[in-house]
């Protein structure tokens, strides 16, 4: 099992993990940072990492020739995935006979085996599996399904993308100057959010890490490509990292390392509990 | 000559698909008791679709059927026999955001149209001509798009282009929000959205933070959409009142056929917008059509949400000899209220309400039980159907 990480600080590129993924700047949301394919081709020859890139904003006409010429960029670098949510990049992809390897990134709707099956026969190799599903569903896609997964297992998750600069036009009403980062909490959960506005989009987080230290080792057993942890809102970082590096690499059997980050929260996200949806 | 453009209605139960066939719709779009969007709507069953079907098919019109959630594994279990059973009550198109799903049913059963989901936010061309080699016949476009930009995309595709035009908004791209899933544990994808973007939030030092958005409304720019080739125009609203529904699709009924018939004038679309203004229960805007949507589209501190009063009762029958009108009443109304009847054919009829029954016809002054059915006497002979609703236009005390 492989350990990507999301960074959201340029300077831990020298981090013990198997790879980063980059999210591509003006092209990306739901990321805190984000790389030029300038900065990317530098990593690329720097870093003996696996590098993954992130494109997963919803592309708009304008954008099209503009991550054409991109795609036909990334194709020629070392790269070894693109993170997508809008299906013009595979499209795309498709039509240019790319040679690059896909990642269905769709955040909320990658939740069942047949349709990973249906983009594996669509080319796509990998999928990053929605943060809603329990741990039961993620092993049985991983079970049934040709599709190589990926599951974000450290991070504080992203919730939401709209296409409103809804800090602005907060702040706008309020007749205040605006900033690009703003927290909310929910009234009655009591939950806060993170949002964080760039490209004209608007990107929720939820402020509470998800601590799935407890599920690495069920993913290990039915060997799970790839786990992901993300670096926003989590501190000593290098020491997760390394930690989780060394727990992989060592079988998933040392128990410490889940004692240990039990300081990361109790918050198991979903893993544990499913989500309903008829109220009556 | 080219086709005429389709009204697409909600329609959240047979009554609903009924009233706004009548009332103008060329088609429905409904959700089954499984796979639908609106899991808490109260939705049809394989029966009531077979009927509903029935009803449109016999009025050459047509039923869409959204399947369009986003599919878990549990959820795929018995997904085949459902798409059998609906195809087989005669429904005309699915709407479905699911790819895996759009492949099964364009294999399996090439003659009933599908529809990408407006779940699938679809913003640009290139993205929808992976799915016509999927084979999809028509895609819902993202409320996100502008005027340029969807005429952009029929220009450059070759499928059928459906957008919204009327109704509630989300915040966020459709499909691409789960706060309902984090602050209620209702899943937004699979039905249960509880729309968390409505509520508002805590901000430290600052006033509350709120997100929601005001209506659509495209009443002004039909005769724009035709002209730029939009196959279909759709309004929101699956759980929205009977009243509603014959509110607003008849009033865009009347401005489509203005519009093609020439008759669209200033002062009709005057009339038009009074008519939506009257059922809506939030402030309008035209969102990303015009230009990038900003803070005049959403709702900060203060926003208050009109209950209406104005729907009186629906119509039951109208006895032309006796000149007595039966119906249902859903509000209070009184003798010497002036009131308006509208019916299915598009007829406004104004009355001062003068002779009012129960429904042992004893003249009585005030119908104040909602649901109890009444008579009133009315001095025309226009035929007033069933499903004619009564509105009230100005109460007897303001008219003293």
């Amino acid at each position: 099992m492989k350990l990507l990480v999301e960074l959201s600080n340029k300077n831990n590129l020298n981090l013990n993990c198997t790879g980063f993924i980059l999210p591509l700047k003006d092209y990306s949301v739901e990321s805190t940072i984000s790389f030029t394919i300038e900065e990317i081709e530098n990593i690329i020859n720097k870093y003996n990492k696996e590098i993954f890139i992130k494109i997963n904003k919803n592309l708009f006409n304008k954008d099209i020739s503009i991550i054409k010429d991109i795609l036909i960029k990334l194709d020629k670098l070392n790269v070894k995935g693109i993170f997508f949510y809008d299906l013009a990049i595979l499209q795309l992809v498709k039509e240019l006979n790319l040679d690059i390897d896909l990642i269905w990134n769709q955040t909320h709707m990658v939740n069942n085996y047949k349709t990973c099956n249906y983009y594996y026969s669509k080319g796509v190799k990998y999928a990053l599996l929605g943060k809603e599903l329990t741990l039961n569903e993620i092993k049985e896609i991983i079970k049934l399904s040709k599709i190589n997964c990926m599951v974000e297992v450290i991070s504080k998750p992203s919730v939401a993308v709209s296409h409103r600069r809804l800090i602005t036009n907060y702040f706008q009403a309020l007749g205040k100057n605006s900033t690009d980062k703003l927290q909310v909490m929910e009234k009655i959960s009591n939950l806060k959010f993170n949002l964080i506005e760039n490209n004209n989009d608007t990107s929720f987080f939820l402020d509470t890490i998800t601590n799935g230290t407890s599920i690495i080792k069920d993913l290990y057993v039915v060997n799970c490509p790839y786990i992901i942890i993300r670096e926003y809102g989590i501190g000593n970082f290098r020491e997760l990292i390394s930690d989780t590096m060394k727990y992989i690499s060592n079988g998933c059997i040392d128990n410490c390392y889940i004692k240990k980050y039990e300081k990361l929260g109790d918050s198991t996200n979903f893993f544990f509990k499913k989500t309903i949806y008829k109220v009556k | 000559m080219t086709k005429k453009i389709e009204l697409l209605s909600p329609a959240g139960d047979l009554e609903r698909l009924k009233v706004t066939l009548l009332y103008g719709a060329d088609a429905v779009y409904i959700g089954g008791k499984k796979y639908s969007l609106r899991a808490n709507s109260t939705n049809f069953s394989i029966d009531e679709i077979r009927q509903g079907c029935d009803f449109a098919h016999k009025l050459g019109k047509k039923v869409h059927l959204t399947l369009n959630i986003v599919f878990h594994n549990e959820d795929m279990e018995g997904v085949e026999e459902y798409i059998k059973e609906v195809v087989e009550a005669g429904i005309d198109a699915f709407i479905v955001s699911d790819p895996f799903i759009i492949s099964y049913i364009k294999k399996n059963y090439p003659n009933v149209e599908v529809h990408l989901s407006t779940q699938n936010s679809t913003t640009n061309y290139k993205a929808i001509e992976f799915f016509e080699n999927e084979g999809i016949d028509r895609v819902v476009l993202a409320r996100e798009l502008s005027k340029d930009e969807i005429s952009y995309i029929i220009k450059n595709t070759n499928v059928a282009i459906e957008v919204f035009i009327h109704g509630a908004m989300c915040t966020c791209f459709s499909g691409r929000c789960a706060l309902s899933n984090y602050v209620t544990n209702r899943d937004a994808n699979r039905g249960g959205c509880a729309q968390v973007c409505r509520f508002a939030f805590n901000v430290e030092n600052e006033k509350d933070f709120t997100m929601a958005t005001k209506d659509m409304n495209m009443s002004h720019y039909i005769g724009t959409l035709i002209d730029m080739g939009v196959t279909s125009m759709k309004v929101e609203g699956r759980m929205r009142s009977l009243y509603y529904l014959a509110t607003v699709i008849g009033t865009y009924r009347n401005i489509i056929d203005d519009y093609y018939n020439k008759t669209l004038t200033e002062d009709k679309m005057q009339i038009y917008e009074e008519r939506l203004s009257r059922v809506a229960n939030r402030e309008t805007s035209t969102h990303y059509f015009l230009k990038e949507a900003d803070y005049t589209d959403q709702y900060y501190t203060g926003r208050v949400e009109v209950s209406n009063q104005d729907y009186l009762g629906q119509v039951i029958s109208y006895d032309k000899e006796k000149r007595l009108l039966k119906f249902i009443e859903r509000n209070y109304f009184e003798v010497g209220d002036i009131i308006e009847v509208f019916t299915p054919s598009g007829n406004h009829l104004k009355f001062s309400l003068e002779k009012l029954y129960d429904d042992q016809m004893n003249s009585i002054p005030v119908a104040r039980h909602p649901d109890n059915i009444y008579y009133l006497e009315l001095d025309t002979l226009i035929d007033i159907e069933e499903y004619s609703m009564i509105k009230i236009i100005s109460r007897r005390k303001d008219n003293e």
